[in-house]
């Protein structure tokens, strides 16, 4: 069993130390801060998040998406036929995002996982996880303006997002995820998914490949998920409980990444109740094929309660474990 | 052209119904002294009583320029309020419902981060929170002042919870600390009571029927007249269930969605009991509107209901627009107004 993080960081820390990179975005804003400077702030906090993850206990970190505004926009934007438009709610949270409005053909323009994954992981002494945006996702959230059917726009972005994998990949990178929560909210047009994520990661050698889905189950989609040509499973067993239920109706033949600690609520979870978790899910899928995670990124506490989480799951994994914490 | 005010009694009350009744969503920006003042009082080197004298000379600002440019119901502008939950949940200078404090900084989006309210305990009312500005704000005018209140829904969604089991328990009790302030403010003399529910459909299959349940724990059986604000999501999609909710008026962002909202009304329908609120500039563009452009919504809003039962308002909460935007946006719509007023012959 190993312990991961599903993808984003928070940012910044609270009183008293100091919101650097926040300070440093204003400043570039007003003009007083070099692009080039900020780039380095981003970089000092993208070594200063992954060391907080190691700190906590985690087995496989990220940078913590520290650069990305949201999980659209970040690589959408950097693509051809894509342009940036107003803020829309993010699913049933009270955070926003920017919409992608794709306009003209998709293209991948302008990689740039690979470098990211590549500063990460020659900072890091635990391995680093790459995350790349779901097609599906993407095609979802974006206003089509070009393509006119959801799934030539899905297929679209699943090419497109080819050229990051197949670049992570050739870098050497070992653990690549794929985060395409929305199919959670739209699992009629589940065919859609399988195919765009089928096109993204059918063929990768060289990496363990995993698609995370997060705020509800996969009910009635987990059997058809489990075909999917990927090593990993992602599911929020806490937001999604109706998971659980979903788990006992299939044979887990992937790694399951176990959601189990709340990662919308500063709520703290025990040690105990996360051994629990473990174990029950260890009747499910073998040690080996588990990894233990946050149920969603964990921007949406406070960096300490994070932490803080990220100490608890840990704790409670080994102790499912039966290692002394 | 201003419209001055020579009246000398409330404008409108609630048993006197007139045509395209004009009233604001609720906050406007705070001017740049009152920005500048907040982060001091942040930093020390102000105390309470010094912001809170500025936060009174910005409020009466607003309620001196609505007089003007000739809106019938005010609002008080929020000038002592941050934002619309954090208010009531440990802001500097609010009274905090019991139970809430504030928790460390949430990234909103892009590089804007806010504190989080954290439900830490049973909720409960600490007594009056919004009674004080409310009554400094009417004794200024004699048109009447809405109170402004967060609906118990709003309030827990827009917040984590670490003390109740469950989402519908927190919303129950945080509607009884609505109703308390909802008698207060009534109990000073408020005859018109806002109620936001902006994150009434967040979740709309699970969660609407408790969000209903408690706005009518809110208001039941008290003598006001209860308007709510719904906007920025699919209001769509809760369209046939927001239509039992226990208010005299709903108010929704038409302007924004170039009155599509229209067909709902033409489709589903919409109560002959209730007053429609009608968003007719986009709060969220420095454009401004010009008055034929907000006359051609009014006609389109008029073919569809008689115009005792309109009521004209910005989308939204003019807090993200500058002091002049807001003036002219507000302006162009009282204009609009009195326009259609004369061209349909309506008092």
């Amino acid at each position: 069993m190993q312990t991961t993080v599903v993808g984003n960081y928070p940012k910044i820390p609270n009183k008293p130390r100091p919101a650097r990179l926040r300070n440093a975005i204003n400043k570039r804003d007003r003009g007083e801060l070099a692009d080039d400077d900020l780039v380095a702030v981003a970089n000092e906090v993208t070594i200063e998040v992954i060391n907080e993850q190691i700190e906590a206990g985690v087995d496989i970190v990220t940078d913590g998406q520290v650069r990305w505004d949201d999980d659209q926009t970040y690589v959408a934007r950097r693509m051809g036929g894509v342009e940036i438009g107003g803020l829309q709610r993010y699913l049933d949270t009270n955070t926003y995002y920017r919409e992608p409005e794709v306009t003209g053909p998709i293209a991948l323009k302008e990689p740039v996982l690979a470098r990211d994954w590549e500063f990460a992981q020659a900072q890091s002494s635990r391995p680093v996880k790459a995350i790349v945006p779901g097609p599906y996702t993407l095609a979802a959230l974006a206003l089509d303006k070009h393509y006119g059917s959801r799934e030539k726009l899905a297929l679209a972005f699943a090419e497109a997002l080819r050229g990051e994998v197949d670049a992570l990949a050739a870098a050497g990178c070992k653990h690549i995820q794929v985060n395409d929560p929305v199919i959670v909210f739209n699992k009629d047009d589940y065919g859609t998914f399988h195919k765009a994520i089928t096109k993204l990661l059918d063929g990768v050698t060289g990496a363990e490949t995993g698609v995370y889905t997060w705020f509800s189950d996969c009910q009635g989609i987990l059997p058809q998920m489990l075909e999917l040509p990927v090593d990993v499973i992602g599911l929020d067993l806490v937001a999604g409980r109706g998971n659980w239920d979903a788990l006992k109706g299939v044979s887990f033949g992937k790694k399951l990444g176990a959601g189990i600690v709340d990662g919308r609520n500063v709520r703290m979870e025990t040690e105990q109740e996360v051994a629990e978790a473990v174990k029950r899910l260890t009747e499910i899928v073998p040690p080996g094929g588990l990894y233990v995670n946050p149920s969603c990124g964990l921007e949406y506490v406070p960096r300490e309660v994070a932490l803080a989480k990220l100490k608890v799951m840990t704790a409670g994994a080994r102790r499912a474990e039966g290692v002394p914490a | 052209m201003v419209v001055e005010n020579t009246q000398t009694k409330r404008t409108n009350t609630r048993n006197s119904r007139m045509a395209l009744t004009t009233t604001a969503v609720g906050s406007y920006a705070k001017p740049d002294y009152l920005t500048k003042a907040r982060s001091e009082f942040a930093k020390g080197s102000i105390d309470r009583a010094e912001l809170e004298k500025l936060e009174k000379q910005a409020t009466e600002y607003w309620i001196r320029l609505q007089e003007k440019i000739g809106l019938d119901v005010l609002v008080h502008g929020e000038m002592e309020r941050g934002d619309m939950v954090a208010y009531f949940s440990g802001e500097e200078g609010g009274n905090p419902i019991k139970g809430m404090k504030l928790g460390g900084l949430v990234r909103s989006y892009g590089n804007r981060y806010y504190h989080k309210p954290i439900i830490a305990g049973k909720l409960e009312w600490p007594g009056p929170m919004t009674v004080d500005m409310w009554k400094y704000a009417q004794d200024l005018t004699e048109r009447p002042v809405k109170g402004m209140l967060t609906g118990a829904y709003t309030m827990v969604e827009w917040s984590f919870d670490e003390h109740y089991p469950s989402r519908r328990d927190a919303v129950m009790d945080m509607a009884k600390v609505i109703r308390r302030e909802v008698e207060a403010l009534v109990g000073a003399g408020a005859e018109y009571i806002q109620i936001d529910e902006p994150a009434i459909h967040t979740r709309p299959d699970e969660d609407f029927e408790v969000a209903l349940e408690a706005l009518q724990a809110t208001v039941e059986g008290i003598d006001a007249e209860f308007h709510t604000h719904i906007c920025y999501g699919e209001v769509e999609r809760i369209w046939e269930r927001m239509l039992r909710l226990p208010v005299k008026q709903i108010h929704l962002a038409f302007k924004n969605t170039d009155f599509a909202y229209l067909d709902q009304v033409r489709e589903i329908g919409y109560p002959e009991d209730k007053d429609i609120g009608v968003g007719v500039t986009d709060i969220h563009t420095r454009f401004i509107e010009s008055v034929d452009e907000v006359k051609d919504g009014l006609r389109r809003v008029l073919e569809l209901f008689p115009a005792e039962r309109v009521w004209v308002l910005p989308d939204c909460g003019l807090k993200t627009r500058t002091v002049d935007e807001s003036e002219q946006k507000l302006q162009v719509m009282v204009n609009a107004v009195r326009d259609i007023k004369q061209e349909k012959n309506l008092d």
